[in-house]
């Protein structure tokens, strides 16, 4: 191809990318906020009142004392749920269950958290975890099951579940597992093995030399992937390149070393005796979150590796792959040999599993109590249905789309207090947000944006006669 | 004469590909114009332009000699176009009124009040569909549900559909892909019908016969460009074809004796039923031998679906065994057969063989992503299926931008190149190949041909299920003919004639 022609297509390609991936999401926020301003306007009759709803929100959500923290606090359950979301619907299901596995997950990590303080932390915080992701994926299993071999849509089935998830905690607080210590209706405190860390608690935590090394071993096992990218990278490249070799008198071929044939395990032990050695020291000499108040934790770290690895899993496995052309067309699954019934429980199941490690979050790391109490009413299952579909499904996105949500709901109460203005105007945004993404059609005919008929997508899901 | 419609300098540009270039066309009224072209030439890209479906990047369109833009499907039928797509655009679950007046519907006196509300009259929209279907000879039976109905009647309905919206112009792209020769035949009847009463027509097809039996007026598309028109009085198949692939093709192939080796396929007294429990393959017994093609023939909807489905695994067998190189997969699932290296070309190609929204490379592997060295554990290693997948791309001469592109957006006998290519590719002892040269143009059926040809020679066995008589005459080494879920004979190739198959297909055994 002439390269004229080639940047034209380059460029042609870029701007469609640029259409369907950010324009309408971008197009929509901006609508959203317009008009979300145009209802603060008009209720309050002042367009001051908008300017001070509008930079309170900001404020609240980024610049006051812990604003920031409090909004990353918020990201990461958002983040989690809507990735349970977007498996689900990359799979072709729509799970709309998410809240109740939430739920699940979190007194399943209620029970696990208070069982035992014999434990050391690097034990009892994965059990705690693997608890409520287990609760999570057995919650979530059953629907994919029911739909799988009965027909029985997962929307009616996950939103039923909901109502006896909430009901199943409701009896569990109260009943079994209700701390009796405590005048307040809750469950137990969770050891402090169990504890997320705050990120003020580090570098105290770090002093134990066994969490210590567990985290060194993390930062070694990322070490080691990252190398391993790295070197496969090198490789096809090398591939891609044209052999030259010298004949006669050219230097001698080494024979690599074992450094070199071993790069991403040498890298992996080298980080991790270096973390475990220096890191302990340095967050002692210093550290910058020493606010006791601070609420934020390592769980935004999780939320982080959840997102890469839920990437990894749908993008880059046979599992992924399996589970994408389940969703995107099970007659061909079938045909290709995919076992239909295994897949869509698959999928409910990791949905289900982070939505359980969602509800254990919330209980380990930001409850006042690290307990679960009575009222435990979240409301993120829902809002994460939006932000997946915003995001397109794509894990990355979901990371930006969460913390929009998370910000703004950080941001809503500080904007009441500025201006007078509910806070459910946030609530309204976020809804016009998820309208305008899921009818393109009005923001295309709003702003003129042209497109073929028929290049739109189909439905996420198919309906009720579909032959999953 | 008048024209009745009229595009030109019509240019559409998709990522990576100039679909059309400078295209002119027209039609005059009364006419049937059949547009021939390679596999992505860019024909259903121009009728999509015409109905509405796509913006032309350049052009105009004029009709009825007045300059208009046809902005959508909606505007083209209200400007009296009709069009029939080369892949169908039916609701499976409603039955055929309720597809036919879809968008259109009229409803009972009297509810106008309530505006949307109000009550959707079938009844008169049934009778008016009789009517037309009467008027023109295209039988359908307004109540039954689309997804009953085999694909001839679905083809009817569509044409009805675009005639109950009062279609002046009428778009058929590909129409006869999925018929019988038999039912192609009827549609040329119905066809001339229209045509006489002032109707213009625009027929695409990859199939010589049919240009000369019904087109008044030929246009030839390759690589988006008009690059021909003749009358069919001027013009031989092979100047056609030549005109469409810019080389000679042979129009028939040679092929060396076959040398029948052990049997591969081994079926025993197989019954299947349909999913509403009617027996479509009843007590069928058959070998396939190593080294030879076995040739399914009959008119499409007398079992031959059923009988590759069970085959494959996609369909329970409700009775008799199946085995393959002596072991038992009566009941075995699909991934079982494939690993017992079968090959298999599925009869719908939208439905099984492909996932239309994934790349051209992940549909290249859809098979065996599993496998080494596609994958390693559960890590899918995709240098090595862009390897494979540039390989195919070239071989079996797939027109795409790149292997990245969606296999939706590729034209219709690309995809099922893309198919091809995935199945005959690997290394396989028995290949069950049904309709495996459907929507393929003249070339690309002569290198597909000479893929089972090859494929054969290697020691596989072949099963060929095809509606195409003379696809399963040319290649086959012995027929079966299938009639109402039996075999009624197996003949030698060398001794089967038209006439002979053609009775048998009938169900007529004595000759
Ligand atoms: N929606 C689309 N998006 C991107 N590319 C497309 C789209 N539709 C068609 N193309 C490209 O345009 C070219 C022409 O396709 P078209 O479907 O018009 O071919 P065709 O002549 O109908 O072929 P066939 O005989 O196989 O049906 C092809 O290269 C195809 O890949
Ligand atoms: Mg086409």
């Amino acid at each position: 191809m002439k390269t004229e022609t080639k940047r034209a297509v380059n460029a042609y390609t870029f701007s469609r990318i640029w259409n369907s991936a950010f324009l309408m999401p971008l197009l929509a926020l901006l609508t959203a906020l317009v008009l979300g301003a145009l209802v603060i306007w008009v209720s309050s009759g002042s367009f001051l009142t908008v300017i001070d709803a509008y930079s309170g929100l900001v404020r609240g959500a980024l610049f006051k004392e812990r604003g920031l923290s409090e909004s990353l606090v918020a990201t990461i359950p958002y983040v989690l749920l809507s990735l349970a979301v977007a498996v689900g619907f990359k799979a072709g299901l729509f799970n709309i269950g998410v809240e109740g596995q939430f739920y699940i997950g979190a007194i399943c990590a209620a029970w696990a958290g208070q069982v035992t303080d014999q434990l050391p932390a690097v034990i009892h915080l994965p059990f705690t975890l693997l608890s409520g992701a287990l609760g999570g994926a057995i919650w979530a299993a059953v629907p994919g099951y029911l739909k799988a071999r009965t027909g029985a849509h997962e929307v009616i089935t996950t939103i039923m579940l909901n109502y006896v998830s909430f009901r199943f905690v409701e009896y569990a607080v109260s009943g079994p597992l209700r701390d009796l210590q405590s005048s307040a209706v809750q469950t137990p405190h969770v050891s402090a093995s169990a504890e997320l860390w705050s990120v003020a608690a580090i570098p105290e935590r770090l002093q134990d030399p066994l969490n210590a090394l567990a985290v060194a071993m993390c930062c070694g096992l990322v070490a080691f992937l990252v190398a391993r990218v790295i070197r496969r990278r090198r490789e096809r490249l090398a591939l891609a390149r044209p052999v030259t070799y010298t004949i006669g008198r050219g230097k001698p071929a080494r024979a690599p070393s074992f450094f070199t044939r071993h790069s991403s395990l040498v890298a992996a032990v080298v980080t991790t005796a270096l973390v475990f050695v220096a890191l302990p020291v340095l967050v002692r000499l210093w550290w910058p979150f020493t606010d006791p108040y601070d609420r934020l934790h390592i769980g935004l770290l999780l939320a982080l590796v959840a997102a890469v690895a839920i990437w990894w899993l749908l993008w880059k496995t046979t599992i992924g792959f399996e589970l994408r052309t389940v969703g995107a067309n099970p007659n061909a699954a079938r045909y290709a040999g995919m076992n239909i019934t295994r897949n869509v429980v698959l999928a409910m199941a990791i949905s289900g599993a982070l939505a359980g490690v969602a509800g254990t979050v919330e209980v380990l790391g930001v409850s006042i109590c690290r307990c679960l109490p009575m009222f435990f009413s979240s409301g993120y299952g829902f809002d994460s249905i939006a932000i997946a579909l915003l995001a397109n499904n794509n894990p990355f996105g979901i990371l930006g789309v969460s913390f929009l949500f998370g910000a703004m709901r950080n941001g809503a109460d500080l904007m009441e207090l500025n201006s007078g203005v509910s806070k459910y105007v946030i609530s309204l945004i976020q809804a016009l947000i998820l309208l305008f993404t899921s009818a393109p059609v009005i923001m295309r005919w709003v702003f003129r944006v042209r497109v073929d008929r028929k290049a739109q997508e189909g439905p996420l899901t198919r309906g009720w006669g579909g032959s999953a | 004469m008048t024209l009745a419609l009229q595009a030109s300098g019509i240019t559409k540009r998709f990522p990576g590909v100039l679909a059309n270039d400078q295209v002119d066309f027209d039609l005059a009224k009364g006419e049937i114009h059949a547009l021939l072209g390679e596999n992505g030439a860019g024909k259903s890209t121009l009728v999509n332009i015409l109905y509405g479906l796509y913006q032309p990047d350049e052009g105009q369109v004029a009709i009825n000699g007045q300059p208009t833009r046809v902005a959508s499907p909606h505007d083209a039928i209200a400007q009296g176009i009709g069009m029939v797509h080369q892949h169908f655009m039916l609701v499976p679950p409603l039955t055929v009124v309720e597809n036919i007046i879809l968008g259109y519907e009229s409803v009972t006196r009297g509810t106008k009040m309530f505006g949307q509300m109000s009550v959707l009259d079938r009844r008169t929209a049934a009778q008016h569909i009789r009517a037309l279907s009467q008027q023109y000879g295209l039988e359908i039976d307004p109540d039954a549900y689309v997804r009953d109905l085999p694909v001839g009647a679905q083809q009817r309905v569509e044409i009805v559909k675009a005639l109950y919206r009062q279609a002046d112009i009428l778009i058929l792209d590909e129409p006869t892909a999925v018929l019988t020769p038999q039912e192609a035949d009827d549609l040329f009847v119905i066809m001339r019908g229209l045509a006489q009463q002032g109707k213009s027509i625009i027929f695409i097809t990859h199939k010589l016969r049919e240009v000369f039996a019904v087109a008044d007026r030929i246009s030839v598309m390759r690589a988006g460009r008009m690059v021909g028109s003749a009358k069919p009085a001027d013009a031989t198949s092979e100047s056609l074809a030549a005109m469409m692939v810019g080389r000679d093709v042979i129009l028939q192939i040679d092929k060396a004796e076959a040398h029948p080796g052990q049997p591969v396929l081994r079926v025993e007294n197989l019954s299947v039923m349909d999913d509403r429990h009617h027996v479509m393959v009843n007590g069928v017994s058959f070998e396939v031998c190593a080294g030879e093609i076995l040739g399914v023939a009959g008119v499409q909807g007398n079992g031959q679906t059923e009988l590759a489905e069970a085959l494959t695994g996609l369909r329970r067998v409700a009775d008799g065994k199946i085995s393959i190189l002596d072991h038992d997969v009566t009941h075995a699932t699909p991934r079982q057969i494939t690993e017992a290296s079968v090959a298999h070309v599925p009869e719908d190609r939208q439905k099984h063989g492909l996932v239309l929204t994934f790349p051209v490379r992940d549909n290249l592997v859809l098979c065996s992503y599993y496998r080494t060295p596609y994958a390693h554990g559960v890590e899918i290693d995709y240098s090595r299926i862009e390897q494979t997948a540039a390989d195919l791309i070239h071989t079996f001469d797939v027109r795409t931008p790149g292997m990245a592109t969606a296999v939706g957006s590729l034209s219709g006998g690309n995809q099922q190149k893309v198919i091809v290519a995935r199945e005959l590719a690997r290394p396989v002892k028995l290949v069950i190949a049904s309709q495996p040269t459907r929507g393929l143009d003249v070339g690309s059926i002569e290198f597909i041909h000479q893929r089972i040809v090859q494929a054969r020679d290697r020691g596989a066995a072949v099963l060929l299920i095809s509606a195409e008589l003379d696809e399963i005459l040319s290649l086959s080494d012995r027929i079966a003919v299938m009639y109402k879920g039996r075999i009624l004979d197996t003949l030698d190739a060398k001794s089967a004639t038209r006439q002979i198959c053609g009775m048998l297909m009938a169900g007529v055994v004595q000759y």
